[in-house]
């Protein structure tokens, strides 16, 4: 009795010992699914991959707030627009347009965050460069493209943080978190240092770097880098830099010697038509110098420009197009800035206070404000830019391909944000379901590419550091080129085959002197004919020297005198009470939330905040 | 209920005594043992004292037995005190037993073991599983509530529902799930199990009870053991069904048409004179779409006629409207005309129903010669009360065990099920209902002058100019009707258990699980809305996963005279599950019918799949305790875990725990005592691990990319996107488990006879290397995952009590309360250096962000602004200093509290609003018993915790979503001349001090106390039974939530969330609502 149960215990305990031996490690080493490691990307076909979540990155995906479009920060703050809707809907955005930013709002988060993760994709490919192998010229001379691609992104999303927060830490590829993250640089990389020498010396890489061309439309070329480039320099006041480069760009059909051209080399040019460069079957035109390629249909809606997603005519049912959210509303004000007298823009006289002639009563653009759709109502018969139907809705004009706008009826809150509505980047009745997305909350999402650097806008900046640094008869005719082509009548909007209203543009009369009335000029094109695309707020802040050129008060002239004359238009009292504050509403605070994790050592609040 | 061991020994009765052998013996005694009624009482057992020799009673209780000289028998019955009589010179003894009161001698199934509670020495708590099986609920957790103290139970009304079960506090930022073992195999879910089936559960909350299971156990262990088939016992056939329906109960209080117009008025109104604009003025400029632009509203006959036409007044040629209606936005524009209803649209109705269910279950056991099993056959059908919401589950269990030879049993437990929950809402299966837009949410905020219907039968809507967006719910719910879904699954194990020698038993287990789901939905293409969803959509999803556990373990039981000793060591791998996912959709087929639509006939987006490996544990394990003469215990376990979750550097972890109990009852100096009838202290502590909260990926760096995140049109095709690849995982190879120290005092006492019945434990548990997904500064890009890293620490502390009384009021009237409670207190104690917030979990409910995660403070912490009171002048606002002081200060409108007293309100004066984690929880029960009746009610109560009451975001302030439905709250708002209130003037600006910030005016107490269920119950008695060749026949009704007192303003206040660290917020909740059932037990 004894000895069984010694030989069951014996035998019981072994079979225990051997099931615990048949657990080895290994066991405990489950492999990763559907993920990749370094060394795998570490490749040809991987340095290729890395970039193309660069590219992806540039519209900011889910973050609307995170386009290169700006609707918010370049438009809304530049007066352009206001944020349209009801008051309460995403109410994040009233203090911007009120500029009374919060360092804990959510839609500044949104353009920090959106940025900096396309400086680490560009960061990780740029880490990666150095592990992939370079025995051939093939190999070589790719590490070399991608390099120079990643750093022209990377360059550009450095950029729109500059402009939008003055300083951030500045990170690249040699510095990174440590595993585990509790101690290393990255999070003690201080915002003490200006972003400008880094954003150029990327730019200058890209543009040394780059190919003329290339073989996928969606790659930046080296013009691209050079037009960006000179926008840097433009930027910071180094007028002489970039009218050397603007030369370089500008071809011959623009009176130019350069040789700018696109990616999939078509000379540069204006659209003969204004709409046409807002088409996504016209994508990649001659006046595309770069674009974020939008595209329809490819199972995410992150690629269909999901930053406008609210900014359509609301509750058109399926007669117009979007359906939602009325956001992103023109201003009164922009809209009078397209009267015109003569085929000229009414401008600031220059003294004092900013008061354009556009905004006086009799000049004021006639709208349907208080008015139902159903009650009658004449449109203006004045002199107007042919532009201003481009750019916005407004009732009894045609909408695009779908209907004369009705008015209210596609206004979510005519009291609180007015009469307009965007036009430009909604989509055609004729493109819905191929050009557009359907698969989502609602159609509002398009293939229409992002233009981020137009031609006409490098006509425009050219023509600025011709006034500064070479010839104001050579900066009247690249004006001149870009009024001609709104000019074009084959390119008016069109009711029952006649302009839908009165469009009297001209050329401005020369000569010109080198004035502030020349300059004024100047500037005021760039508003219409690029108003609503992102760049307003930057421009003002740009002419008032807050990147480096010549200090002065412009922007909040124009600011406050926009908040003034808009408020009283608004019954719902949006903007009742509102002024702009130098120096803090020109740039955004920095995310509070970043202040909190990182240190008010290491990360400093911009003044005011 | 008073007769139920008549019905239950009936038949073992009758089988023992064919068994029982007469032997020959010195004399015979012969007697009646009879109940505390004077009945006799069959199938009890007599026995002489220290020898085998016995006997049991027959039907009319009944013995005869032949017994030595100075014999004591002892009589043994379940639910009866043990009695022993000397013989003595007497011939027949007739006695009565006592029902037991006490249960200290109950079973508790521990998992690996089974003690008595005698024994215990950690803190373990038992549900009965009457309890489990008093209310229809879709799963058996959500029956746990009020019922166990130390465990909180937040669920909602939706059936077959997830809820929040967290046993002591919450011991990590996520993963605080409980273990669940299920007949010795661990799981995360027990959503299979059909109640009926469940014989014992058992909460394992401190370390000296649950550090058995180590690495899993810091969120407590529940421990399921199914039904099984008893020794000795005949073919027992039990059915038990239970039928009702559940009322939806009434909505908020929204406006009616005339008021909601008046109102918008008032909005106008009270705008003009904030902004200093004459009223007819703002009218004018204003010009509602229905209701027109003069001083007084209009309400119109018409809300539409056709796109351009709203607001109209006067007579329709329907006929000629008819001609030009269209609701396919296929055929083109649409084309509808909606009458206003001016009685008022109840949306909440519209989108409610009562509710049926019903629940049965046939169950088979019994017992060959060496054979046991159980047989369940259950089939639960539950509808909800939101249309197009239903839960359904089958199952199949069959249990049994096998004596191969003396000494040796094989046996498994395995159930078959069949689930479905359909138009449930809510992250983690239902779980996070509250916290989205739901349809509850869209019915309160569709205005009531809209109908449901279009007067042409299409739906009605915010298509009509001037209410908004929000869409109609009945569409919604209705658009569901086709959408299918159900998951099959099997769980369970085969064991062997060999009895090497007398008290040594060696185990081995087998388990495992299997699931596969499978869903179809379709969403429609709207035209009723506003804002319209502009295609018909399809899509398909399957999964499926596997998971196993092998375990294995040898225990030994030894009892030398005085000193008892027990042993358990033991060894366990397991897998959680591995398995695919993959998921399809696609748009606009050419028909819509259903019959039609597959994935082949829709244009398809692309498909997305993913694989899981699952996560592969292996631990060792042992237990000893050491009991002295039942007085001294003391106890010690310790488990050792690896698990791949963890990187090679730290990927085993070492939970040992200690224990001991004390008698103190058996001591001489408490005899006096007498009405302690036993009083025992116990002390714990010890350690559990938890890897839950961690991905099991944390320990790599990893790249990847998929079309949302990284793919671009680098061709630009304008129709396709090439995917690239980024950073996506920044690894952590270093960490490790997270630890939970616990510290447990409680006693088990028994006193007046075992009436009264006390336990209560006084308990720490302080979660030190608490794993924290560490916010990585912006600069490293936000779509890496950051590493969990063990630096944060987290304090739950606690009483747990729980008091029994058991009585009568006369012979008939016998009376059973119990009283459960917990006091809890939870505290994020440390995070990373120099923070004093989780930065990254900021949810933002539109624009509003109500959660801190706060050092010092509760898990998921209410946080912003503490209202003051309203600016009640002009003045007022001046006085303080205007916009400079507060922006957007204005009369009527929240006046914050200057917190940090810098004459300035800005973020820093934001402050800790309030925790949505319960104070107190509590549950009472009683029962009353008169001959066959039963009267049976329980009550739930939770105290303390605050609501954030988002919904009134929308629906109390104008301009959030300005023609949206208004609530009837809005009449006690603010105006110059009621001030009187908390509620801010119904105006049009959206601003810091009206509604786009966090604030107090958001939180409200969520304490309640809810009448959970009352039962009244009939037990036909065994005189009439044996007429009916049956054991049991009872039928009962019972109403459930029969009345709830809380002052929350929402719906419901039981509001609970998808995430530990971000929940308590009520968008919509899904109300639990009154249910009346009926049912019946039977047994053959």
């Amino acid at each position: 009795m004894k000895k069984t149960f010694k030989n069951r215990a014996f035998w019981s305990v072994l079979m225990t010992i051997l099931l615990l031996y048949s657990c080895s490690d290994s066991f405990l080493e489950v492999p990763v699914t559907g993920s990749l490691n370094q060394a795998l990307l570490s490749t040809g076909p991987g340095l290729e991959a890395s970039l193309i979540a660069v590219y992806s990155q540039v519209n900011g995906r889910a973050n609307r707030m995170g386009s290169p479009s700006n609707w918010v920060w370049g438009s809304i703050r530049g007066g352009e627009a206001n944020k349209g809707t009801d008051p309460g809907d995403f109410s994040d955005i009233n203090p911007i347009q009120r500029f009374e930013a919060l360092p804990t709002q959510g839609v500044i988060n949104d353009k920090y965050n959106a940025n900096y993760e396309g400086i680490a994709r560009a960061n990780s490919v740029m880490r990666l460069i150095p592990l992939a192998p370079e025995e051939t010229q093939v190999q070589k001379d790719q590490k070399v493209s991608v390099s120079a691609q990643a750093r022209f992104l990377r360059a550009h999303f450095y950029f729109e943080l500059a402009r939008g927060f003055d300083k951030t830490p500045y990170v690249d590829e040699s510095i990174d978190v440590t595993g585990g993250g509790v101690e290393g640089g990255i999070e003690d990389v201080p915002n003490n240092v200006s972003l400008w020498p880094k954003i150029e010396a990327d730019m200058q890489y890209a543009y040394a770097n780059l190919p003329e061309t290339q073989g996928e439309i969606g790659r930046v070329n080296k013009w691209a880098a050079a037009s960006y480039l000179a926008k840097i320099y433009m930027y910071q006041g180094k007028f002489t830099e970039a009218k050397a480069l603007f030369d370089l760009i500008i071809p011959a059909a623009y009176g130019g010697t350069g040789g700018g051209k696109t990616s999939n080399g078509k000379t540069y040019g204006l659209v003969p038509k204004f709409a046409d460069i807002f088409r996504a079957s016209n994508d990649n035109h001659e006046e595309s110098v770069w674009a974020y390629q939008a595209a329809a249909g490819t199972g995410s809606i992150n690629n269909a420009n999901p930053e406008f997603d609210l900014n359509w005519p609301y509750n058109t049912g399926a007669d117009g197009p979007g359906n939602c959210c009325s956001f992103f509303q023109p201003t009164f004000e922009m809209g009078n800035s397209f009267r015109t007298a003569g085929g000229l823009p009414l401008l600031d006289d220059g003294a004092g206070t900013y008061a354009p002639g556009y905004n006086l009563a009799a000049n004021e653009l006639k709208t349907d404000m208080g008015l139902e759709s159903k009650d009658a109502f004449t449109p203006d018969a004045g002199e107007l830019d042919p532009r201003l139907d481009h750019s916005i809705g407004r009732r009894g004009i045609p909408y695009l391909d779908w209907q004369d706008f009705p008015g209210k009826a596609w206004i979510r809150n005519q009291p609180n944000a007015g009469p307009y509505e965007t036009k430009k980047y909604a989509y055609y009745k004729t493109d819905k379901g191929t050009l557009q997305d359907n698969s989502s909350w609602t159609p509002g999402y398009t293939a229409i590419n992002y233009t981020i650097i137009r031609f006409a806008d490098v006509l425009l900046m050219a023509a600025e550091a011709e006034y500064e640094v070479g010839s104001p008869t050579r900066a009247l005719a690249l004006v001149n080129y870009v009024r001609a082509r709104a000019a074009n009548p084959a390119g008016f909007v069109l009711k029952g085959g006649v302009p839908a209203a009165n469009y009297v543009i001209n050329p401005y009369p020369g000569p010109w002197a080198k004035d502030a009335a020349t300059l004024e000029k100047i500037r005021f094109e760039r508003k219409l004919e690029l108003s609503g695309e992102g760049h307003r707020f930057y421009d003002l802040a740009r002419w008032s020297g807050v990147y480096g050129a010549p200090a002065s008060d412009y922007m909040d002239r124009v600011i406050n005198a926009y908040l003034t004359y808009e408020a009283p238009k608004l019954p719902s009292g949006a903007f009742n009470g509102t002024t702009f504050t130098s120096p803090q509403d020109r740039f955004l605070p920095l995310p509070q939330g970043q202040i909190d994790l990182l240190g008010a050592d290491v990360l400093t609040q911009n003044p005011g905040y | 209920m008073k007769k139920l061991y008549e019905s239950l020994s009936l038949t073992l009765a009758m089988l023992l005594m064919l068994a029982s052998v007469a032997l020959a013996q010195d004399r015979p005694v012969t007697g009646t043992v009879s109940d505390e009624t004077g009945a006799g009482m069959p199938g009890v057992n007599v026995l002489v004292k220290g020898t085998p020799t016995g006997t049991v009673t027959d039907v009319n209780g009944k013995y005869s037995l032949a017994v030595p000289a100075n014999a004591t028998l002892v009589i043994t019955f379940v639910g009866y005190k043990t009695t022993e009589v000397q013989v003595g010179e007497r011939t027949n003894i007739d006695l009565a037993l006592e029902v037991d009161l006490t249960s200290l001698d109950e079973v508790v199934v521990t998992g690996y073991s089974i003690d008595k509670r005698r024994e215990l020495t950690g803190s373990v708590s038992t549900v009965k599983t009457r309890d489990l099986t008093v209310a229809p609920s879709g799963n058996v957790e959500q029956m746990l509530q009020g019922r166990v103290p130390g465990v909180t139970v937040i669920t909602n009304g939706q059936p077959g529902t997830t809820s929040q079960i967290r046993v002591r506090g919450f011991g990590a930022f996520g993963g605080n799930q409980p273990l669940y073992i299920v007949d010795g195999v661990p799981t995360d879910n027990v959503n299979f199990l059909n109640p009926d089936d469940i014989e014992t559960t058992t909460v394992l909350k401190d370390a000296a009870a649950a550090s058995i299971y180590g690495a899993r156990a810091a969120a407590g262990v529940i421990v399921y053991t199914t039904r099984k088939g008893k020794k000795g016992q005949k073919l027992n056939i039990t059915y038990d069904g239970l039928y009702g329906f559940t009322n939806p109960g009434s909505g908020q209080d929204m406006m009616n048409p005339t008021d909601f117009a008046e109102w918008t008025w008032n909005a106008q109104k009270n705008t003009a004179l904030q902004n200093g604009t004459p009223v007819a003025k703002q009218l004018s400029d204003f010009n509602h779409p229905q209701f027109g632009g003069g001083l007084t509203p209009v309400i119109p006959d018409y809300l539409m006629v056709g796109p351009t036409v709203s607001g109209f007044s006067g007579n329709v040629d329907l006929a000629a409207e008819k001609l030009k209606y269209n609701v396919d936005p296929r055929l083109g524009s649409t084309y509808q005309v909606m009458a206003a209803n001016r009685e008022g649209t109840d949306w909440y109705k519209e989108i409610t129903r009562n509710a049926p269910v019903i629940r049965q279950t046939l169950g088979f056991n019994g017992a060959g010669e060496n054979s046991r099993f159980y047989v369940g056959l259950s089939a639960q059908d539950q509808a909800g009360i939101l249309l197009n919401n239903s839960f359904k589950r089958y199952a199949l269990r069959v249990n049994s065990e096998f004596d191969v030879l003396k000494n040796v049993r094989i046996g498994e437990n395995i159930q078959a099920t069949y689930r479905s929950v359909l138009g449930i809402d809510g992250d983690e299966g239902g779980q996070g209902v509250a916290a989205n837009e739901n349809d509850i949410l869209s019915a309160f905020r569709m205005p009531s002058i809209i109908p449901v219907h279009d007067v042409f039968g299409g739906y009605a809507g915010t298509a009509a100019k001037g209410f908004n967006n929000p869409r109609n719910p009945v569409a919604t719910r209705e658009g569901l009707g086709n959408n299918k879904g159900f998951a099959g699954s099997a769980f369970g194990n085969i064991y062997g258990e060999w009895d090497i020698i007398p008290g040594l038993t060696a185990r081995t287990s087998i388990g495992g699980t299997y699931y596969n789901q499978h869903t179809i939905g379709y969403s429609r293409w709207q035209y009723e809305n506003s804002e319209n969803n502009s295609a018909f959509g399809f899509n398909q999803g399957q999964e499926y996963r596997f998971g196993w556990t092998f375990t294995n373990t040898l225990a030994y039981k030894k009892v030398f005279g005085k000193h008892s000793v027990e042993a358990l060591a033991g060894q366990e791998a397991l897998n959680t599950g591995a398995g695919w996912t993959t998921d399809q959709s696609g748009l606009n087929p050419f028909s819509w019918d259903p019959n039609y639509v597959n994935m082949s006939n829709v244009t398809r987006n692309p498909a997305t799949s993913f694989q899981v490996k699952g996560v592969n544990f292996s631990s060792l394990f042992g237990q000893v305790k050491y009991t002295f003469n039942e007085k001294y215990i003391i106890s010690g376990v310790v488990r050792r875990d690896g698990s791949s979750r963890f990187g090679s550097n730290n990927r085993y972890g070492v939970f040992p725990a200690v224990s001991a109990a004390w008698r103190i009852s058996s001591e001489s100096f408490m005899q006096p005592l007498s009405f302690i009838s036993d009083l025992k202290i116990r002390g714990g502590y010890g350690t559990m691990g938890n890897s839950n909260n961690v991905d099991p990926n944390n320990q790599f760096f990893l790249y990847g990319g998929g079309v949302p995140e990284s793919s671009y049109d680098i061709t630009g095709s304008n129709k396709s996107a090439t995917t690239g690849f980024y950073r996506t995982r920044i690894g952590n190879p270093d960490a490790k488990w997270e630890t939970s120290v616990t510290s447990n005092i409680g006693i088990d006492g028994q006193m007046f006879d075992g009436k009264l019945d006390v336990i209560i434990d006084i308990w720490k548990k302080d979660t030190k290397d608490l794993l924290y997904q560490l916010p990585i500064t912006a600069t490293a890009g936000y779509n890496a995952a950051s590493p969990s890293v063990n630096i944060a620490r987290m304090l739950n502390q606690g009483i747990d009590a729980s008091l029994g009384y058991k009585g009568n009021f006369t012979q008939d009237l016998t009376f059973e309360v119990t009283l459960n409670g917990s006091w809890l207190h939870n505290e994020i104690s440390e995070i990373a250096p120099g923070q004093t917030y989780l930065t990254t979990i900021n949810p933002d409910f539109r624009g509003i962000q109500p959660i801190r995660n706060q050092l010092g403070k509760p898990i998921s912490s209410f946080y912003g602004y503490k209202v003051a009171g309203l600016w009640q002048s002009p003045e007022e606002v001046s006085a303080a200093g205007g916009d400079a002081f507060q922006s957007g200060a204005a009369q009527g409108r929240f006046r914050y509290e200057d917190i940090n007293g810098d004459g300035k309100i800005s973020d820093a004066d934001r402050t800790y609003l309030g925790s949505p984690v319960p104070k107190f929880t509590g549950g009472f029960n009683f029962i009353l018993r008169y001959h066959g009746f039963d009267l049976e009610g329980y009550l739930y109560t939770s105290l303390g915790n605050k609501i954030f009451n988002q919904s009134k975001w929308f629906t109390d302030f104008y301009p959030s979503f300005q023609g949206a439905a208004i609530s009837e709250r809005i009449k006690d708002s603010w105006t110059p001349e009621h001030t009187n209130t908390d509620i801010p003037i119904f105006e049009s600006a959206s601003n810091f001090s009206t509604n786009t910030q966090a604030n107090s005016f958001y939180v409200e107490d969520g304490s309640y106390l809810r009448f959970q269920n009352i039962t009244l119950g009939y037990t036909v008695p065994n005189s009439t039974l044996n007429k009916l060749h049956m054991t049991k026949l009872r039928i009962f009704i019972a109403t459930n939530n029969v009345f709830t007192i809380t002052g929350y303003n929402g719906l419901d206040p039981a509001v609970g969330g998808a995430a530990d660290t971000s929940f308590g917020i009520d968008v919509g909740n899904y109300p639990l609502t009154r249910s009346f059932t009926a049912g019946l037990n039977l047994g053959f």
